[in-house]
């Protein structure tokens, strides 16, 4: 079960990220190409987590990525708001 | 850059009035596509009949680029927008306020007259959507 | 080594939260659909995140909650492209 999940999550991401690139080329809009790195980070965080069998995220690697994905998030939130006075 | 509502310029003079940001914000909320717009106009062509999804994809003139499961999804969104009712036969346009069946009205008027302005402003629209998930994130409101 | 993992947790966290937000209020403001759909998205992410706390910091020996958790985040992503896919009709 827990592999059909972890699959599904992963796959889920990065259709995701898919996603927010097509938007991205067609809008230019650079908010979605930040979430689309941070959704390939959240589905390689995924993917790396249940291929390493990493039970303990907080104190690994693995964890970080989590981390990055949603600070690049912030980020594009930052980003949204300080351009264009 | 464009702004987040969509202001239509690229028409000619006489129909800029016409199309509102009431109107723009209607085809927003309720018309995803051009075959959408089909749908809705085919009910509104016959107020009185209840249609099953597929008895209104016969009344599309071009009916082939719909299959039935979309459009009885689009029904039911028009049903959710509060433009057509359900009954015992199928889906029937009755739309909810006098503003919604003026904008379902002007959806008819432009689809016959500017046919191409109405599905530029469709994909213009379609864009601006997307663009609104980028514009969520600006903290202050834009006006 | 620990305030800096809480710190991050709760960085994500927060993070996670504020698209929620955001999201919910753009929707309400615009009524584009695929809004909704993103801002439930953030719904399932947060729960996951705050289950992540419960079975990594509160309880880490006694429970494994990760189904749980990537369920939550499974339907998240269900309904964000739910979202994405619908706006290509």
């Amino acid at each position: 079960m827990i592999e059909f999940l972890a699959g599904a999550v992963t796959v889920g991401y990065l259709l995701a990220a898919g996603f927010f690139v097509r938007y991205w080329r067609r809008t230019a809009e650079r908010l979605f190409l930040i979430f689309a790195v941070a959704f390939l980070l959240l589905a390689l965080n995924q993917a790396l987590a249940h291929v390493l069998a990493v039970v303990s995220e907080p104190n690994s690697f693995v964890y970080g990525l989590r981390a990055l994905a949603f600070l690049l998030i912030l980020l594009a939130i930052v980003d949204k708001n300080l351009k264009r006075p | 850059m464009e702004p987040a509502q969509p202001r239509i310029r690229t028409i000619g003079p006489l129909e800029d009035a016409d199309f509102t940001d009431e109107f723009c914000r209607f085809i927003q909320a309720a018309i995803p596509s051009v075959e959408a717009a089909e749908l809705l106009i085919a009910l509104a062509r016959r107020p009185d009949a209840e249609l099953s999804p597929a008895a209104a994809l016969r009344e599309l003139s071009r009916g082939g680029t719909l299959s039935e499961a979309q459009a009885a999804g689009l029904l039911e969104t028009f049903q959710a927008r509060g433009l057509v009712a359900r009954g015992g036969g199928g889906f029937r346009y009755a739309p909810a306020t006098s503003e919604l069946r003026a904008h379902a009205e002007m959806l008819a008027q432009a689809y016959n007259q500017r046919p191409v302005t109405l599905i530029r402003i469709l994909y213009a629209l379609r864009d601006s959507r997307i663009q609104s998930f980028a514009e969520a994130f600006r903290l202050r409101k834009r006006r | 080594m620990a305030t800096f993992n809480f710190v991050l947790y709760a960085l994500v966290m927060l993070t996670c939260l504020a698209c929620m937000a955001l999201l919910f209020r753009g929707y309400a403001r615009s009524g584009a659909r695929l809004l909704l759909w993103s801002a439930l998205c953030f719904v399932g992410l947060s729960a996951s995140n705050v289950l992540l706390f419960f079975d990594l910091v509160l309880f880490p020996t006694q429970i494994d909650l990760r189904v749980y958790r990537l369920s939550a985040t499974l339907i998240g992503l269900a309904f964000l492209l739910y979202g994405f896919i619908s706006e290509h009709d």
